[in-house]
């Protein structure tokens, strides 16, 4: 809407007229649900993940697995695994499978990407500024990464088999525009998760909208600090 | 050409080959260090790099210098291969120090593995390097981070231990176990450091940033037995340390256990398995092992400490297989290091622009044989506090005051008071890259 706004800006009249249609749409699409299609087939599903204690979880990943055989389609969405200070930036980046996995070193050094799991095993090294697209991946798993010549550090890629899959907000929130009903697994996952398989899930029929509420029956442990012990600049890898 | 200078030969010979007959995509990269200093020196005339009793890199009185000029060069190719030279040049000063020297202190190949699925994963290296001992000097070039001057303990590292050989290490790494630490084991063959223990002997512990070049030899002060006549008329006026003698391969082990996010601990033990009676053109061959133990804990993000403790023995004989140089030698030291969040007198934030370190150090070599006129008996202690400011991304400003305090019988051989407190204050501009 913003987009045409501008562009429109010599022609009244369709200015005009695009503001009304915005604000017709509007209120809907910035809604607290989070949910941002107006479409009128599209089921809203809020998902919140809370901790034991009852605090809103940021971060955690949640995804819909259908159930009932629905045929979901493909997301479009690109995913970026940047690398940045020495870290990986995110911790934790999800995938649809088969959709493509952007490596992005924002570094001034090189990296050496690499996953070590029997699942999903690749590596590449990654020059400062460059985009590496290489790594397919094809099927749902758990990917783990390091940097073989920055050992602290750690990121992840969880790769599901589902369009519809967010992380949780500061408000441990996460909300999907579910364009089949039926039977879906809510589950959320987070490497740290002291759970099977580091996830949770509940099954729902999501016939309407609806907010669900999963709450972790364990803390989950403390995220590993992607940080060297020694922060000088010229350190020579002895 | 030496037996050293044709190792060096060959490795750069290989390494063209290998770069002309490979695929591999390379990366070349080029890191490196300039110190240049001004030092104000209270110590003896001559330093002990240039034969005399000073245990500072330079003599008495004010003088500019260029304390290290080194080049850190490396190939790598994206199978996990990689080779690595370093260069470093001392220049001469301005007062009667050392002639300039320029050469290699390392050349060698590596080669890491990806980690296997349980977190395993295997290093080599073989060539010319430093067994992994010192826990300062780990910026580019064998550069000490924190300090100007290496510690004594360490200094001795970049004098005289050096091999020619090949590592393997192998690393249990924690992120793919779930675990918080990463275990590391690693065992070094090699050979061509025969003579190592004759300058610890002779010149004892000293302070400074100085390595010796591959290949190169070092002069040690004066004393009785070298006399004609006497026990060790034999030995050569300058010690050859990276010699192989006996053709025995000597090992170093080493073990660490690395605490994410809050330090490690190490432990190692070095043997060069020296035949102590061998001679070849004045040089010997010294039995020299000792064991080291390293500290580094990360108190906060301000507050680092590091700390060593190396203690062995040497032993070197006459071809009658007559205890020479029967030594015994410890030393230790701890360091702290004070990153500045603020500043006391400004209101900005540092920015870990600033940061602060104090060592202490103590040292000692026992003389457990009854050679004439070769008294190697020392103990002393040793101060330095140091500052550093970041002034742009690569340029370092530094000021250090660097105090030992030592008993030495042998330097009332050339005159020299056997009590001895010298002192040093240093300014230096060091340029990284």
């Amino acid at each position: 809407m913003i987009i045409y706004m501008g562009i429109s800006l010599n022609n009244k009249i369709i200015t005009f007229s695009l503001l009304l249609l915005s604000m017709v749409i509007m209120p809907r699409a910035y809604s607290e649900s989070g949910c941002n299609d107006g479409s009128i087939n599209n089921t809203c599903v809020q998902v919140f993940v809370k901790s034991k204690a009852g605090q809103a979880l940021v971060d955690m990943v949640v995804y819909l697995e259908p159930l009932n055989g629905q045929v979901l389609e493909q997301s479009s969405q690109e995913v970026i695994v940047g690398q940045f200070d020495k870290s990986f930036t995110p911790y934790i980046s999800v995938s649809q499978s088969k959709s493509t996995v952007n490596f992005v070193n924002k570094d001034d050094i090189t990296h050496h990407i690499y996953s070590a799991g029997s699942d999903n095993k690749f590596s590449f090294k990654i020059r400062a500024g460059e985009t590496n697209t290489s790594t397919q991946f094809n099927h749902a798993s758990e990917v783990a990464m390091g940097c073989n010549i920055h050992d602290w550090m750690s990121g992840y890629l969880l790769v599901v088999d589902t369009p519809y899959f967010g992380k949780t907000n500061e408000k441990g929130q996460v909300s999907f525009d579910v364009s089949k009903q039926g039977k879906y697994n809510i589950v959320v996952w987070h490497p740290q998760m002291q759970a099977k398989n580091n996830r949770m899930s509940i099954e729902k029929n999501i016939v309407a909208p609806s907010a669900f509420t999963l709450t972790l029956p364990e803390d989950i442990s403390d995220t590993p600090v992607q940080k060297s012990d020694d922060d000088f600049d010229f350190l020579s890898d002895y | 050409m030496n037996k050293a200078g044709k190792a060096i030969g060959h490795f750069l010979i290989l390494l063209t080959y290998f770069q002309l007959h490979t695929s591999q995509a390379a990366e070349f990269s080029a890191h490196g260090i300039l110190d240049v200093r001004i030092s104000q020196v209270d110590s003896l005339e001559q330093s002990y790099l240039a034969s005399g009793q000073g245990k500072f890199a330079l003599g008495d009185g004010l003088q500019l210098s260029v304390a290290q000029a080194g080049a850190d060069l490396s190939i790598t190719w994206d199978n996990g291969l990689s080779a690595h030279g370093v260069v470093n040049a001392y220049l001469k000063g301005t007062g009667d120090g050392e002639d300039s020297a320029l050469g290699f202190t390392e050349a060698y190949f590596k080669y890491r593995t990806l980690p296997t699925a349980s977190g395993y994963r295997f290093q080599t290296r073989a060539g010319i390097f430093y067994p992994e001992i010192s826990l300062e000097n780990d910026a580019y070039a064998w550069a000490s981070k924190d300090t100007l001057n290496s510690s004594s303990l360490n200094t001795w590292i970049g004098e005289e231990v050096r091999v020619l050989g090949t590592e393997v290490k192998v690393t249990r790494l924690g992120r793919l176990n779930n675990d918080d630490y990463d275990l590391s084991l690693s065992a070094t063959a090699f050979i061509n450091n025969d003579p190592t223990g004759a300058l610890l002997a002779w010149h004892g512990w000293t302070t400074s940033s100085r390595q010796t070049l591959w290949a190169e030899k070092r002069p040690f002060p004066w004393f009785p037995a070298l006399g004609e006549g006497q026990t060790l008329a034999g030995q050569a006026r300058e010690s050859d340390p990276f010699l192989e003698i006996d053709h025995r391969a000597g090992y170093h082990v080493r073990g660490e256990w690395l605490l994410h996010g809050k330090g490690e601990f190490s432990a190692g033990y070095y043997n060069n398995r020296a035949t102590p009676y061998k001679v070849v053109d004045g040089q010997y061959g010294w039995h020299t092992r000792f064991y080291h133990l390293g500290a580094r804990w990360r108190f906060s993000k301000n507050i680092t400490l590091v700390a060593q403790y190396l203690s062995g023995d040497t032993l070197m004989q006459s071809h009658l297989r007559e205890d020479v140089v029967n030594n015994d030698y410890a030393n230790a030291f701890v360091a702290l290091t004070y990153k500045w969040q603020t500043l006391p007198w400004s209101e900005k934030s540092a920015n870990k622009k600033h940061k602060s370190t104090i060592r202490l150090e103590d040292f000692s070599v026992t003389d457990n044989d009854d050679t004439w006129g070769d008294n190697n008996n020392e103990d002393g202690q040793a101060l330095t506090l140091s500052h550093s400011y970041r002034m742009s991304k690569h340029w370092f400003l530094s000021a250090e005051f660097n105090l030992t305090d030592s008993h030495r019988p042998a330097r009332g051989y050339t005159g020299k008071p056997i009590d001895l407190i010298e002192k040093q204050w240093q300014v230096a501009a060091r340029y990284f890259f």
